[in-house]
């Protein structure tokens, strides 16, 4: 299919004016952002600034509660759907800390959760599903062994990271929000991770990467970077602010968002 | 007062004529009437039966002959509380028990067979700040208020209710520590219950109310200053921790190798209090130990510990419960036994977690070191878990000095005997090293070091 | 036999639904010395059958319910109105087409005859009080392995019967295995020649079809010198509103060196009281596993144990119990040991559902002057909802130097955070509690024969999705 033509029909997320809390707290405080198929997007900001809850809150963690704005998956609203249906609809969280579940397999859990995106009384091919879960897991430097592991189960941090990415290739989201995959990693995992998500980038697959830090943003090279603070996306522009906020820190930002007149229109950018 | 009995006293069965503290005149009515609602009950409630879920494996029998032991006689002369006589205490039978006492306590009481000797608080500021430190009958007179809200407030509930009532019926020997908001006093206050002489019944009280966010530690011996003398006591102690406060209580244990005793102690903990609770068991024949913990305020904490040593004819039956009424509460109980000889032991836990009461953390563990043939361990840990997300485990075992431990050592040039003896050493210390107190910790290392040297 | 289609009653459950079937044997309601000469002449017993129910229906009268430590609950049952004895007065069948056409039809909505084509050494079908279906394959027969029902056993074969029956589990030893031994009908008596080794499990399906019914099936197994057998039972009734009352005895002898296997998958309908005494007796170097799993009935009481007799005989109870709303599932395991260097293992997991309630009640005795004995003891349990119930009340005895033992229970519960993160991969609420709950008990189900642990993951998936929403 011309590239072009796939173009047109991209799916897109819009978070528009989103106010979430959580305990009667308001962390997301008119947040807006959008970004389609085919995109890297990063979202940086200090921490406290409301990053983990935005990707929990586009999730639907039921902590949360969302106060006013919406979430909008191609125009339509996911803000009252379930966490599943949210999931099949193709948007993928991976966890900051991925949740350990005794005694399920992670080959059982990752059937469980393709097959629950199959039509009533289809079912899964196992050949299939092995052949491509093997070749996945190859790409990231997994051992076959892995498969009987109970999910994140006794895992190193490095390996929970590297499961939320096998996950994702095999549910082969539209949608992917990777909420700090860096944190606790050291470089040579951070590498595996980032070689794999740069392995899945493509035109059908729309990435926002949550991070505190520019070190990812060597290995993932986004499209575009947003800058969060307070709740809100406080300034928005290319990969080369990234760069900016590397040199200055996070420090001016506090400054500049003291003064809200200053306070950069956050910028809802198309490529 | 039946002062002219020969035995020095009344035997427990004649209790419905027999009046306790000297003194009615002055003393509360609802006091008074407690104490007779109480001779009542005692009569009334049953002796405890081996079919009793509640008296499951504990030898019973030792229960029946308590009834012969008599009340003290009352020698009529009480020394003026409030004043240390140490000569009368240093020519006295009591001395070296004395001696083995806390080196440095913020205040210290003296009991012999159920007499106030002696009441002494070091630092006088502390009772201008507030500090109450009185014997049971004046605290009566001074705070009925106080007493009548926690006197026994708690009712007995792991079997000895019957035993409990016996208590409130003919207790005199009692003290009351009172701590004012605010206030933490790092040194322990110490009291002391001695007997001496034979077929004696004893009834040592101790009530503590830890005011909100204050701290105490409070130290009771039991001792006998005989080794094979007779005798039964049947103690009650009340731990009231108001909110934010934190109290240490240790009792230790050294009741001669005749003595029938039966502790009941109840702890309640209100709001974000934290309660440790350390009995050190090293005499008695049957010596039983019921203790309660009622995590009652959000927050709050117990640490239930006790170290029990046992040699020939020695049984420690020790029943307990960690009772979580309220969300985000912890309890964590650890009992260690070490037995040689004959010795056994019953272990009866229980973490009930209420409806409600999310959230809860609960551990309870006991470990038995069998150091004889002969030896027994029963233990019965369990859980009643009535709420939701809470964090429950419970553990009991029951073995022996590993092998390897002990060649280990022996391959280091200690001999045999004296390297079990480190190793059960230190596999009591750490329920001691549970405490953050290092001269309280390393005061209990030395009476653990010993007993274990008898 | 046309009509018969038209009685049946389904529910959702597979085990609930019965065909209105008439016995010609009827002890009626209510439990007397009559009930008990009616049973003897019915089975045509010999007279010391007759004495030993009497003897039993005594000690029955004479015990008090066991509800200083057990439910009360068990006040519910009215012994008058309970059917002792209902049987259509006919020897069971070796072969399935001669079997009646309504109970055959109850046996093939179960899968049994099914079964016994692909896995099975053989099977025994009870419905109501007597087995209807008796068969065990040729090959294992040549091996001179006795499977047969209790009444042909101690007719046809007292001089191994009358050895053993009621010796590992005597008549008093609590008030329903007086009960058990006072009415007993059905069940299965198997021995097993020295040295063979059954390879396929031997099979009884114990099902009630009738209200107000009582079964008691009595079932011994003897397993000589090196032997090896594996015995399954699966028990359904379908769901009356009235108490249903199950009260088995099953009695295990492992002579040196034997080995035996009794697994159990109990899905009895929500009102039956399902009150079994099972007790293994292990022989120098024999082995008594019970592998156990709970799922229906209103109150289960079972708490399976072995005496360890010989040295180095080895016990083990594998148990799980699922308890659904207004259930309690009061269920443990007992390891007697009784000789120098035995061991034995207990890991017991329950899930409690709503308003469900899972009890482990266990059992160690190490008596003085035994050596090198070893017990280890695991229960977890799993709470689902906010007024599920969990309760652990071991009973631990060691004496002596060369023992220990080890007890641990845990509490736990599927958190919310597992919850969204399987919903976040698009599992439903349902699908992600049935995975969990699954998970938690995977390492045992792994020990269950495969046919039964498909059965068991399909159960917990039905009880589980019913659960949420």
């Amino acid at each position: 299919m011309p590239r072009l033509y796939l173009k047109k029909f991209m799916s897109s997320i819009s978070v528009q004016n989103l106010h979430a809390s959580i305990n009667g707290q308001e962390i997301i405080r008119g947040l807006d952002i959008e970004f389609s198929q085919g995109e890297v997007h990063a979202v940086m900001g200090p921490n406290g600034s409301g990053k983990s809850t935005l990707a929990k809150v586009m999730a639907g963690h039921p902590d949360y509660e969302v106060t006013a704005g919406d979430i909008l998956l191609d125009g339509e609203s996911i803000l009252e759907m379930e966490p599943d249906e949210r999931a099949r609809k193709g948007l993928f969280m991976a966890f900051q800390y991925p949740i350990e579940i005794p005694g399920v397999s992670n080959a059982n859990f990752l059937r469980a959760a393709l097959q629950a995106r199959l039509p009533e009384g289809e079912e899964l091919d196992a050949t299939d599903f092995y052949q491509s879960l093997y070749e996945k897991m190859d790409l990231l430097e997994m051992k076959r062994e892995f498969t009987a592991r109970a999910v994140n189960e006794g895992f190193s941090g490095g390996e929970k990271k590297r499961n939320e990415i096998l996950q994702l290739a095999i549910l082969e989201p539209a949608f992917a929000v990777l909420d700090e995959t860096d944190s606790g990693l050291d470089i040579d995992a951070l590498k595996v991770v980032a070689n794999g998500v740069n392995k899945l980038r493509g035109p059908k697959l729309g990435v926002l990467l949550i991070t505190h830090y520019q070190r990812l943003l060597n290995y993932i090279v986004p499209d575009f970077v947003h800058v969060m603070h307070a709740g809100k996306i406080v300034r928005s522009g290319g990969k080369e602010l990234a760069l900016e906020l590397e040199s200055k820190g996070y420090d001016w930002l506090k400054e500049e968002n003291n003064g809200a007149a200053s306070l950069a229109s956050p910028a809802v950018l198309t490529k | 007062m039946l002062q002219g009995q020969k035995s020095g006293g009344t035997a427990l069965d004649e209790l419905s004529s027999a009046a306790k503290i000297e003194d009615h005149d002055n003393l509360p009515q609802w006091f008074v009437d407690a104490q007779n609602e109480a001779r009542k009950e005692f009569a009334n409630e049953p002796y405890p039966s081996r079919k009793d879920e509640l008296w499951r494996f504990s030898s019973v029998k030792n229960l029946d002959g308590v009834a012969a032991f008599s009340r003290p006689a009352n020698s009529g002369a009480r020394p003026a509380a409030s004043v240390l006589s140490s000569e009368a205490l240093a020519k006295g039978d009591a001395k070296p028990a004395l001696e083995r006492g806390f080196p440095e306590p913020a205040g210290r009481m003296v009991f012999v067979n159920d007499q106030l000797v002696s009441c002494e608080l070091r630092d006088d500021s502390l009772s201008d700040r507030g500090v109450l430190f009185l014997p049971l009958e004046q605290a009566l007179k001074l705070r009925p208020d106080l007493l009548q809200e926690h006197f026994m407030a708690q009712p007995a509930r792991l079997g000895s209710k019957k035993f409990a009532a016996l208590h409130k019926a003919s207790v005199s020997a009692g003290t009351v520590l009172y701590l004012p908001p605010g206030l933490a006093v790092d040194a322990p206050f110490e009291v002391f219950h001695i007997v001496t002489g034979e077929n004696l019944a004893l009834f040592p009280h101790t009530l503590i109310i830890a005011d909100n966010e204050s701290e105490v530690t409070f130290l009771d011996h039991f001792i006998s200053t005989e080794g094979e003398v007779r005798g039964f006591a049947c103690g009650v102690n009340d731990l009231v921790l108001r909110p934010g406060s934190k109290l240490n209580y240790i009792s230790v244990q050294n009741w001669s190798r005749q003595f029938v005793s039966l502790q009941v102690n109840s702890t309640v903990a209100e709001e974000r209090s934290s309660a440790v609770n350390l009995s050190l068991n090293f005499g008695g024949r049957y010596s039983r130990l019921e203790s309660v913990s009622r995590l009652a305020g959000a927050g709050s904490r117990s640490d239930m510990l006790a170290v029990s040593i046992g040699g020939a004819d020695q049984e420690f039956d020790q029943r307990t419960l960690q009772d979580h009424l309220q969300p985000n509460t912890t309890s964590d109980l650890l009992y260690k036994n070490a037995l040689s000889s004959n010795a056994r032991t019953v272990f009866s836990g229980l973490i009930k977690v209420e409806r409600g009461a999310h959230r809860t953390d609960a551990y309870q563990k006991v470990r038995n070191l069998l150091l004889s043939d002969e030896a027994e361990a029963n233990s019965m840990p369990g859980l009643e878990i009535l709420a939701d997300d809470v964090r429950c485990t419970h553990g009991a075992t029951s073995g022996q000095v590993e092998p390897e431990e002990l060649f280990y050592l022996q391959s280091r040039g200690i001999p045999e005997p004296k390297a079990k003896g480190l190793v059960v050493n230190g596999f009591l210390n750490e329920v001691v090293d549970r405490l953050s107190n290092e001269e309280i910790k390393a005061y209990l290392h030395e009476q653990i070091a010993h007993r274990l040297s008898d | 036999m046309s009509t018969a289609n038209n009685t049946i009653e389904i529910d959702r459950s597979i085990g609930d639904f019965y065909f209105d079937v008439k016995a010609a044997r009827d002890a009626g309601t209510g439990l007397t010395e009559s009930t008990i000469d009616y049973i003897v002449d019915a089975k045509e017993e010999p007279d010391w059958i007759r004495e030993f129910r009497k003897n039993a229906f005594h000690v029955f009268k004479d015990k008090p319910l066991p509800t200083h430590w057990a439910s009360h609950e068990l006040d519910v049952i009215d012994f008058d109105k309970i059917r002792y004895y209902l049987a259509s007065g006919e020897a069971p069948k070796r072969s399935w087409e001669e079997v009646p056409d309504e109970i055959k039809q109850t046996f093939e909505r179960l899968g049994i005859p099914e079964s016994e084509r692909k896995f099975l050494a053989g099977v025994e079908a009870q419905f109501d009080s007597e087995a209807v279906y008796s068969n065990i394959k040729k090959a294992v027969s040549d091996q001179g392995v006795i499977f047969v029902g209790s009444t042909d056993g101690l007719k046809h074969h007292p001089e191994i019967f009358r050895k053993w029956f009621g010796k590992v589990i005597p008549t008093g030893d609590n008030k329903f295995s007086a009960l058990n031994s006072a009415v007993f009908s059905g069940g299965s008596f198997i021995y097993v020649p020295p040295g063979v080794k059954v390879k396929h499990p031997l099979q009884a399906y114990f099902r009630i079809n009738a209200e107000n019914f009582g079964q008691f099936e009595r079932t011994l197994i003897i397993a000589d010198e090196g032997s090896e057998v594996m015995y399954m039972e699966g028990c359904t009734a379908p769901k009356f509103t009235t108490a249903t009352l199950h009260s088995a005895v099953v009695e295990l002898v492992a002579m040196p060196g034997a080995k035996i296997q009794y697994v159990t998958v109990q899905n009895w309908a929500p009102n039956v009281f399902n009150l079994v005494t099972k007790r293994g007796m292990a022989m120098e170097e024999a082995e008594i596993k019970w592998i156990d799993c709970n799922i229906g009935s209103r109150l289960t009481m079972k708490y399976p144990g072995v005496v360890l007799k010989g040295r180095k005989a080895r016990g083990e109870v594998i148990s799980i119990a699922l308890a659904g709303d207004g259930q309690h599932q009061d269920t443990g395991a007992k390891m007697i040991h009784a000789a120098d260097e035995t061991s034995s293992n207990v890991v017991s997991k329950s899930i409690s559902v709503g308003q469900g309630r899972a009890t482990y009640r266990g059992l160690v005795h190490v008596p003085k002057h035994l050596k090198g004995c070893k017990n280890n003891t695991e229960c977890d349990a799993l709470l689902i909802s906010t007024h599920s119930r969990t309760d652990t009340y071991p009973a631990i005895t060691v004496r002596g130097t060369g023992n220990a033992t080890q007890h641990e229970a845990s509490v736990s519960q599927i958190s919310a955070e597992q919850i969204f993160y399987m919903q976040q991969r698009g599992l439903s609420e349902g699908q992600a509690m049935s995975l969990a709950v699954n998970g938690f008990v995977n390492d045992l189900v792994r020990q269950f024969p495969m046919e039964y642990s498909v059965e068991l993951k399909r159960l917990i998936d039905l009880e589980m999705e019913g659960s949420v929403g």
